[in-house]
C-alpha cells in the first residue's frame, strides 16, 4: 500500500529551482531513505510535505487520497509527523510541555500539566523512549533531545515519520541507539522517511533509497541493489574518491606553536592541561581525539576567547601577549570554524560582504574609509568562480546559500587573506562528499603553498588521511603523538579513549 | 490613618498606572511582539477616557471609550508588526510620536483649552472609591481601606495575567509563540492569531494604566499625561522579567521612589530644602536608569522577542 506519493513538485525560491519537477511514492511500512548533497532540495521537499512551504504547482497523495496540505495543522491530520534538520523545541519548557504543545490535555481552560505529564510517561513507555517528563529541555542532550521530536511527532498519532538529517548531531552511540528505535517504529507499522547524506548509514537503515541532485530526482533503487559507491556517484554526478593524493612537502620552520598551555573553561574547568606542540610550514598537524577533550578550549584559547591561565602561544617565533583575533590574523592566522552560522559568517550579510570582510578596511576593497563596490565586485566574483561557490553571485545573502556553499564562502575569504599558519576547526564538519572533497583540496594546497595546518576534526578517517602528524587529545592532555604511516585507527581510537599512551617521536 | 497606611495607599495609587502598562508589556512580549509603545497607547486612552466621561457625564463609559481606543492603538500595532512583519520599534516609536501630537491637537479641539481638560466625573471621587472603613485603622491593611477601583483591578490583573500565562492552555500557546513561534507553528499553532491577541490584549491593559492616571484618580486630563510612565512601566516589565508579579514588585518599588521622593521634599530642611524641586522630581527616573543597568544582560526576555515572524515559502 502506497502512504505517500508527491507527483510533479516544482518549488522555486528567488534564487534557485529546490525542487524541479520531483516525483516520489513511499511504500507503508517502509524506511525510505532520500539523500543528497547539501542544498539538493530535501528538506524543501518535506517541508511542503509537511505544510510549511506551498510548492509552485505538484500534487501530494496521502493513503492514497490527494491532498491539499496548507499548514502543518493539515500534515498532523492526516498522520504526518517531522522531525526537523534543526530541532523545533523551546528549551525553556520542560520535556511533557513540549510534547503537548498544540494539543494539551486540559480541563476547561486550565492547561492539565499532571495528566500531560501521565501521558507522556505513557507514550515514553510503550515506544521505549525513555525521558525524564519535568526536565527542561535545555538541559537534555541532543539525542534525548531528538527522543523529544520523535515523540512529539507520535503522539499526535503520525503514521508517516520525517526525520531530515536526524544523525548530522548524534554520536556515534546515539545513532545505533536512533536505528533501533526506527527499526522498532518500522515493526509498529510505521512508515518512515529518512534524509542524509551519510551514506554508510543509508545502506545500514534504509529499505530504498532515493538520491536527489539540484532539486531532481536521480533515482530510487533497492539497497540489496546498490552500494556506497554508486549511491555516491548518483548524489554527485561523478566518481568520488574521498582518499587524499599523499603529497610531501619539504617542511620549513615553525610557523605556530603552543608551550604548556593550561586552559580553563566558561565552566571553570580545566579545559586543557600543559599543551605544547609545534606546526612547520608545509605540514598539517592533525588532532584527534572524541568531542569535549579539550578542542573548544584550544581553539577558543588561540582565538583569545579564553584566556590561558599558563602558556605561552607563538606566531613565527614572536610570543603572542595581546591575544586577539585581531592580532592573531596580522600575525597571519586563518581560521576555518565548524560553526559556519555563528562564527563563520554574518548571515544577514551578503555573500560579497562576507567575502571580504576582515580587508574591507584595506586597498583596493576602500579608500579613506570608503568602500570600493567595483573593487569589491571584480575580486569577489573571481573569487567566488575560483572557489566554486553555487550559485556565483555576491548579491544573495549568506543565510541563502546551502552548508557546503556557506563553508566555501568562508574558505574564499580565508584563504584570501595573508597568512603562514591555518587554524581549520573541523572544517568539514556538516558537509556533504562534495564538499568534503573540496576542502580537503583547500587543505592540501595550504600545504603545497608551505602554509602550517592544524587539522582538528573528530573524523578518524580525515586526521588519518591528511595529516603528517598526528596528536591526540584526552581529557584536554595529549596522550600521543603518531606519524600516519606508523600507527592504525586502532591505536588512535585506544588513545582517544585514553587507554594508551605514546610519548612524542622526536625529530 | 496613619502616615504608614497613608504612604503605602499612596504608592498603590502611584504603582497602579506603571503595572497595569507593565502587565501588557507581559502579554505582548511573552507573546514575541516588542511593545515600546506603551506610553503611546496610555497617553491615549488617558485622554479618550476624559473624553468619553465628559460626553456622557459618566466615568464607565469613559473607561469603555479608553479600552475602545486601547484596542485599536492595539489592533495598528498588530496589524504593522504581526500582519506584515513589520519593525517592532519603529511601530511603537510611531505610536508614540502620534501621541504626542494628536492628542494635543484633540485636546484643543475638544475641550478649547492648553494644558488641562476641564475635570469630569471620575473614579476618585469619594462615591466610587471602594470603602472599607472598618480595616482603616490596621496597620498595612488599613492602606486598603479606600482605594479606587483601578487600584483593585491593577492587584486583581496580576493574579489574573499570571493565571492565564501559567496555567491555562492559551498562556502556554502564548509563551511558546514568543519563544519559538516556528516550533509553535509546527505543532499546528495559529502563530499570527496568537500573537493579535497578545498584542490586542496588552495594549488594553496599557490603555487601563493610561486612564489609571485620567479618569482613575485625577478628574482631568493634563497634556504632560503619562510623562513617561510607560517607559518605566516598561523598565518594570524587564526588572520583573517579563512575569506578571516581577512586574507588580517593580513597579512597587519604582511607585515607592515617587513616595519617598515626597516625603523627602516635605521633610527637606536646611541645606536640603534648597534642592531644586526637579532634583527630587527625577528620583524615580534614576532609579529605573539604576535598577535597568543592575539588571542588563541578566534579565533574559522571550527567546523570539521582537523577532518579527513570517511564513516561509
Ligand atoms: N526559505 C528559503 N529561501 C530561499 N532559498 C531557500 C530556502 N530554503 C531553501 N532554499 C534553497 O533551496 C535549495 C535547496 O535547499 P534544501 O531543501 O534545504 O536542501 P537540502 O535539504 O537537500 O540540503 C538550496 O539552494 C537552498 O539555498
Ligand atoms: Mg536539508
Amino acid at each position: 500500500m502506497e502512504a505517500l506519493a508527491v507527483k510533479n513538485i516544482v518549488k522555486k525560491f528567488p534564487n534557485v529551482l529546490a525542487n524541479d519537477n520531483v516525483s516520489l511514492s513511499i511504500e507503508k511500512g517502509e524506511i525510505f531513505a532520500i539523500v543528497g548533497e547539501n542544498g539538493a532540495g530535501k528538506s524543501t521537499l518535506m517541508k511542503i510535505v509537511y505544510g510549511l512551504y506551498t510548492p509552485n504547482s505538484g500534487e501530494i497523495f496521502v493513503f492514497g487520497n490527494k491532498e491539499d496540505i496548507k499548514n502543518s495543522h493539515d500534515a498532523i491530520k492526516l498522520k504526518i509527523g517531522m522531525v526537523h534538520q534543526e530541532f523545533m523545541l523551546i528549551p525553556r519548557f520542560t520535556v511533557t510541555e513540549n510534547i503537548v504543545l498544540g494539543d494539551e490535555p486540559k480541563k476547561g481552560v486550565v492547561f492539565d500539566y499532571k495528566r500531560a505529564v501521565l501521558e507522556v510517561k505513557e507514550l515514553s513507555e510503550k515506544f521505549g523512549l525513555k525521558i525524564n517528563p519535568t526536565e527542561k529541555v535545555e538541559n537534555l542532550s541532543v539525542g534525548i533531545q531528538q527522543r523529544v521530536e520523535i515523540l512529539k511527532i507520535l503522539r499526535r498519532g503520525a503514521e508517516i515519520l520525517i526525520l531530515d538529517e536526524p544523525t548530522a548531531v548524534l554520536t556515534p552511540q546515539e545513532t545505533e541507539e536512533l536505528f533501533k528505535t526506527l527499526n522498532a517504529l518500522k515493526q509498529n507499522g510505521k512508515t518512515i522517511i529518512f534524509i542524509s547524506h551519510k551514506l554508510g548509514e543509508v545502506m545500514e537503515i534504509a529499505d530504498r533509497v532515493a538520491v536527489m541532485r539540484r532539486g531532481k530526482v536521480q533515482g530510487v533503487v533497492n539497497k540489496p541493489d546498490t552500494s556506497e559507491k554508486e549511491l555516491a556517484k548518483m548524489m554527485v554526478g561523478r566518481d568520488v574518491v574521498l582518499e587524499v593524493p599523499q603529497v610531501k612537502v619539504e617542511k620549513g620552520k615553525v610557523v605556530f606553536s603552543v608551550s604548556g598551555l593550561t586552559v580553563k573553561n566558561t565552566r571553570g574547568i580545566i579545559g586543557l592541561k600543559n599543551v605544547s606542540f609545534e606546526v612547520y610550514s608545509g605540514e598539517i598537524v592533525g588532532i584527534a581525539g572524541v568531542e569535549g577533550n579539550g578542542q573548544a578550549e584550544l581553539v577558543n584559547a588561540i582565538l583569545g576567547f579564553l584566556k590561558p591561565i599558563n602558556g605561552k602561544i607563538y606566531m613565527g617565533m614572536e610570543e603572542m601577549k595581546f591575544i586577539t583575533p585581531y592580532n592573531m590574523r596580522t600575525r597571519g592566522m586563518s581560521y576555518i570554524t565548524e560553526d559556519r552560522k555563528r562564527r563563520g559568517l554574518v548571515l544577514p550579510f551578503k555573500a560579497r560582504e562576507n567575502v571580504i570582510m576582515g580587508q574591507h578596511s584595506l586597498y583596493p576593497f576602500s579608500n579613506k574609509g570608503i568602500l570600493n563596490n567595483q573593487a569589491i565586485d571584480e575580486f569577489v566574483t573571481k573569487k567566488l568562480e575560483e572557489f566554486d561557490v553555487r550559485p556565483p553571485n555576491g548579491y544573495i545573502k549568506a543565510e541563502s546559500f546551502s552548508g557546503g556553499n556557506q563553508q566555501k564562502i568562508i574558505l574564499a575569504r580565508e584563504m584570501s587573506m595573508k597568512h603562514s599558519f591555518l587554524l581549520a576547526s573541523q572544517p568539514t564538519r556538516g558537509l556533504d562528499v562534495g564538499a568534503t572533497e573540496f576542502v580537503y583540496k583547500i587543505l592540501v594546497e595550504e600545504k603545497k603553498k608551505s602554509k602550517g595546518v592544524l587539522l582538528i576534526s573528530l573524523e578518524l578517517s580525515e586526521i588519518m588521511g591528511l595529516s603528517d602528524r598526528i596528536l591526540v587529545l584526552y581529557g584536554g592532555e595529549i596522550v600521543g603523538e603518531v606519524m600516519p604511516s606508523e600507527t592504525t585507527e586502532e591505536e588512535i581510537g585506544l588513545m582517544m579513549l585514553g587507554l594508551k599512551r605514546k610519548e612524542r617521536v622526536e625529530q | 490613618m496613619n502616615i504608614l497606611n497613608q504612604s503605602l495607599a499612596q504608592m498603590l495609587d502611584f504603582a497602579a498606572p506603571i503595572l497595569f502598562a507593565a502587565l501588557g508589556g507581559v502579554i505582548t512580549e511573552n507573546g514575541g511582539v516588542v511593545n515600546i509603545a506603551l506610553d503611546g497607547i496610555m497617553r491615549f486612552a488617558a485622554f479618550f477616557g476624559v473624553w468619553g466621561a465628559s460626553v456622557s457625564k459618566s466615568p464607565w463609559v469613559g473607561l469603555l471609550w479608553g479600552i475602545g481606543i486601547g484596542i485599536l492603538v492595539g489592533a495598528f500595532h498588530a496589524y504593522i508588526t504581526v500582519k506584515w512583519a513589520g519593525n517592532q520599534i519603529v511601530s511603537g516609536v510611531a505610536i508614540n510620536v502620534v501621541a504626542v501630537g494628536i492628542i494635543t491637537y484633540f485636546l484643543e479641539l475638544i475641550f478649547k483649552t492648553t494644558g488641562y481638560s476641564p475635570t469630569v466625573p471620575y473614579f476618585g471621587s469619594a462615591v466610587n472609591r471602594i470603602s472599607i472603613p472598618f480595616i482603616s485603622n490596621i496597620p498595612i491593611l488599613g492602606a486598603f481601606s479606600n482605594l479606587t477601583i483601578f487600584v483593585w483591578l491593577s492587584l486583581f490583573l496580576v493574579f489574573g495575567l499570571n493565571f492565564l500565562l501559567y496555567r491555562t492552555v492559551l498562556g502556554l500557546r502564548i509563551r511558546s509563540v514568543g519563544e519559538n513561534p516556528i516550533a509553535a507553528e509546527t505543532l499546528g499553532i495559529n502563530v499570527f492569531k496568537v500573537k493579535w491577541f497578545s498584542t490586542i490584549a496588552g495594549a488594553v491593559l496599557a490603555a487601563l494604566g493610561g486612564m489609571a492616571l485620567s479618569i482613575g484618580s485625577l478628574s482631568s486630563f493634563t497634556n504632560s499625561m503619562p510623562a513617561g510612565k510607560g517607559f518605566i512601566a516598561l523598565a518594570a516589565m524587564i526588572f520583573g522579567r517579563w512575569t506578571p508579579f516581577g512586574a507588580m514588585w517593580a513597579s512597587f518599588l519604582f511607585a515607592s521612589a515617587q513616595v519617598l521622593q515626597f516625603i523627602l521634599q516635605a521633610t527637606a530642611k536646611g541645606i536640603a530644602s534648597k534642592i531644586p524641586v526637579g532634583f527630587y522630581l527625577s528620583l524615580p527616573y534614576f532609579l529605573t536608569i539604576g535598577a535597568l543597568i543592575g539588571v542588563v544582560g541578566k534579565a533574559v526576555g522571550p527567546a523570539a522577542d521582537g523577532v518579527p515572524y513570517k511564513k516561509e515559502g
